[in-house]
């Protein structure tokens, strides 16, 4: 993991570049005494251990989660942690993903061995320059709360650490067993809470440089318009307007506040083409993507006969799903601060793909590497929107243009007008049991856009539009998975836990509709359909926790995704003459594996991801208008709030196997947990999200 | 004109309609102060104007001539609010804590007993995309308890 040649390669181009900038006022954040040459993690003269995390801090807390395996292995105090950002660079790559990225609820998963090994290897180099200097055996010396020690003698690990790093790097240093750990499995204090609490975190939109420009980009209103004119004659009547010109995803349009630059937009006349779906609404979208399902995809998976099998069959189920576009509505919109001068190209961004960025960079300045850097601040929300790095390309492009430090800021509405949502979709599902209460079919048919195609990796069968389907968990003996491939120009993406955010929804609440067919309880049905004794654990754990058999207003669901194992009981009422559905209560298990090492991380990412898949299951959808979004800010586009958010508890189960991710897993089961317990409770079939008033009347119509 | 926030007076050269939320975020550099949404939805931008919980994004300076206005930097540390968001671990991404912060700091201020329903009808007119709202919660009714134990 950590090989010589990482050390020496960021022995020239480690944390140095984070302090040395001609030119620009850097800012305090990413000022730091510490020009000490590793990459990965420093001690500083006095005595602060940093971190350098190669994977975003976008409240999931993975700073901590990082920082607390290098400080394990050497026994260093809590309060004398700090971390930074990687900068965008080739040694920060993630290797299993091959990219500098956080997503996929993979940062812990993949680089904990790294971090561990990491501390370790500084413990080493420690005690190897203590031993040396004071000419004594290695094996009588410990380091204890941040200093090595031979019991009589101590030296802070800071000031042995200017000698240490001029010694060879061991090879294989011996990682802590369990037994020994210190935090590995606590919940040491979240590293970032002091200064976000204080408001002195700095996220994207707070960077300001000397001299700096404030850019809007004005887009298309409808998906696939192209700029076709614009005039801006009464906008430089505005105070402290600069100018606007075209750049790919629109017109950009500088000023020198902000405010100034707001104003000069609305003084800018802009005509756009006519969108090749300008005539989709809402009606419209919805029997395009019914129509999808008349025609061929590709078979995903097949089993037996499953046709023969519903055909055949006295007790069968049909349904047909639509799921909306879904916004990731980051609180922090999109924005970036970009300098491009002739030599160099700075960055500070909120960032989850910091090698998307750097390419991006590469192309649009034609400046290689080791000109262009990239530094990564807080995020406030990524949820995967983040990944997607064309704002920090438009920030470049105008500072390319303009050649000054520039700060591009999305409005609420430019946010939501870039698109990249969780893909709209419908399902057509078939299913059948047979006399003995079995599950003996199933068919489900997805049309959807392919994310992955927006991303640059199309293939045949998008992996995320049968996420949770191909792989379904259960065992049927006849089977059927199609994908249609659904083109449209609404750009998609990665949205928290990607394709498991709709397939959850369909395969889970389906399975209690033919548990409803076959008069079987679903937690029973479930743990015969389910083969993985993990999955078992947790469907059982969420089950009796959750009060199952108790009460007749309860819903379950669950799903594996991201290597993780969730189930979850949602407790609800439902007024009938309103149509308002109230959810009381979540109860959710969960299983990572065994090596669980922050649960307070995971409880707050369950409890997050919960929130958020209620507030999708419960209000949010993209509305169109004209081959547009219509709904552009909270007050139309609403998210849950505090008088809406249920009761959480969250028990972790521990079993065997890999670690399993945090950020996602937790969210799939929720909509299907809440639909099922209407289902159960009320008798009502949601075939539709999100389950408005509106959406819930029709449904009991259809009772 | 002049701006006082957090007990200092500003002179600023900026026009009389600008949003107090970019005069001082942008002008004076106080960026705990969130924006996010622009149409005083969300709640992020959330100050006090003497002592009053405002929402910056759509309050123009020329409002606030005179007034006192607290930002997220000028609530003390050692408040309870403020000790009781870390005991609890309150923030994940931390965009919108600021704001939801200033307005519970304000509402415990003018009634230290608030109710759970009072706390969250006052609550829920912030937006937190993280979910943290059950712990916004309890750090408040923490906060009450050590507001108590001081009183």
């Amino acid at each position: 993991m950590i090989t010589r040649r990482g050390f020496l390669k960021a022995g020239v181009s480690g944390l140095g570049l984070f302090f040395t900038e001609g030119g620009v006022k850097v800012l305090k954040a990413f000022q730091s005494d510490v020009l000490k040459p590793f990459a990965w993690a420093n001690i500083t003269r006095d005595n602060y251990l940093v971190v350098v995390s190669n994977k975003s801090e976008m409240g999931q807390g993975v700073h901590t989660g990082l920082s607390m395996l290098v400080a394990d292995e050497l026994n260093f105090p809590w309060e004398r942690v700090r971390v930074q950002t990687a900068p965008a660079g080739e040694i920060y790559i993630d290797r299993k993903m091959g990219s500098q990225l956080t997503g996929g609820s993979t940062s812990l998963r993949n680089m904990h061995t790294h971090y561990r090994l990491l501390g370790a290897t500084i413990r080493e180099m420690l005690l190897l320059a203590a031993s040396s200097s004071w000419k004594v055996p290695k094996e009588s010396l410990r380091i204890d709360k941040g200093y090595v020690t031979d019991g009589k003698r101590k030296v802070s690990c800071g000031e042995l650490w200017e000698i240490a790093i001029k010694l060879p790097v061991p090879q294989n240093p011996r990682l802590k067993t369990p037994k020994e750990f210190i935090y590995i499995g606590k919940n040491v204090p979240r590293i970032d809470v002091p200064e976000k609490v204080e408001g002195k975190a700095i996220f994207g939109i707070d960077v300001r440089l000397d001299g700096m420009v404030y850019a809007l980009v004005e887009r298309p209103p409808s998906f696939g318009s192209k700029l076709l004119s614009y005039d801006v004659s009464k906008a430089k009547k505005v105070d402290g307007f600069i100018s606007a010109f075209p750049i790919s995803t629109g017109l950009a349009i500088c000023a020198n506040s902000f405010e100034s630059a707001l104003k000069a937009r609305q003084n800018i006349e802009v005509s756009w083409s006519k969108s090749p779906i300008q005539d989709f609404d809402d009606e419209k979208l919805k029997d395009f993507f019914l129509s999808k399902l008349q025609t061929k995809g590709q078979v995903a998976r097949r089993e037996g006969d499953p046709e023969r099998v519903i055909q055949n069959s006295g007790k069968k189920v049909e349904a047909v799903y639509l799921l909306p576009y879904l916004y990731h509505a980051t609180l922090e919109p999109m924005n970036c601060v970009a300098y491009v001068k002739e030599d160099e190209c700075i960055v500070y961004a909120p960032i989850q793909g910091q090698t998307f960025a750097l390419n991006l960079a590469r192309s649009i300045t034609g400046l290689p590497e080791d000109r262009i850097k990239i530094y990564t601040t807080y995020l406030g929300g990524g949820f995967g929107r983040k990944a997607q790095a064309l704002f920090v390309g438009e920030a470049i492009e105008i500072s390319k243009k303009l050649r000054k430090p520039v700060k591009l800021v999305y409005t609420r509405e430019d946010d939501v007008k870039s698109g990249y949502y969780r893909p709209m979709n419908a399902t057509l599902l078939r299913g059948a049991v047979d006399d003995k209460g079995k599950v003996s079919s199933l068919y489900f048919k997805i049309a959807v856009q392919s994310v992955f195609e927006w991303a640059g990796r199309p293939s045949p069968i998008d992996r995320a539009a049968v996420e949770g389907l191909e792989n379904i968990p259960y065992q049927i003996p006849n089977l059927h998975v199609e994908y249609v491939k659904v083109d449209l120009p609404v750009s998609v993406w990665f949205w928290r836990s990607v394709g498991s955010t709709h397939n959850a929804f369909t395969l889970e609440t389906f399975i209690d509709r033919l548990a409803k067919v076959a008069g079987r309880d679903p937690v029973d049905l479930r743990l015969e359909l389910l083969k993985d004794p993990r999955a078992k654990k947790v469907v059982e754990v969420a089950a009796e926790k959750g009060g199952w058999g108790k009460k007749s207003n309860l819903g379950l669901a669950y799903h594996y995704s991201f290597g993780s194992h969730v189930a979850q009981v949602a407790e609800v009422s439902f007024d009938e003459k309103n149509s308002e559905l109230k959810v009381h209560k979540v109860v959710c298990a969960i299983d990572l594996g065994p090596f669980v090492i922050h649960p307070g991380l995971v409880i707050s990412q369950v409890e997050g991801a919960i929130m958020m898949g209620l507030s999708a299951a419960l209000k949010e959808g993209v509305k169109f208008s004209n081959g547009g979004p219509s709904n552009l800010n909270f007050d139309t586009y609403p998210l849950l709030t505090m008088d809406e958010a249920p009761e959480v508890e969250v028990y972790i189960v521990k079993g065997d196997g890999p670690m399993g991710g945090v950020g996602e897993p937790g969210l799939p089961p929720v909509a299907p947990a809440v639909a099922n317990a209407l289902l159960w409770g009320y008798g009502i079939e949601v075939n539709q999200l999100p389950m408005t008033p509106d959406v819930l009347k029709s449904a009991i119509s259809r009772r | 004109m002049e701006l006082k926030v957090n007990g200092k007076v500003y002179v600023l050269k900026v026009a009389e309609d600008t949003p107090l939320l970019w005069a001082i975020r942008e002008h004076l550099g106080f960026t705990g102060t969130k924006f996010g949404c622009g149409k005083g939805i969300c709640g992020a931008c959330t100050v006090l104007v003497d002592g009053e919980p405002t929402r910056s994004c759509i309050t123009p300076i020329s409002a606030v001539r005179g007034k006192n206005i607290t930002t997220i930097e000028g609530i003390p540390s050692s408040h309870p609010i403020k000790r009781a968001w870390i005991e609890l671990q309150v923030p994940q991404c931390g965009y919108c804590q600021p704001g939801q912060i200033v307005e519970a700091y304000a509402l415990l201020s003018k009634n230290p007993r608030a109710s759970k329903e009072e706390i969250v009808k006052v609550m829920s007119s912030h937006l937190c995309r993280c979910g943290t709202y059950n712990r916004i919660l309890k750090a408040i009714q923490r906060a009450q308890q050590l507001i108590e134990v001081k009183a």
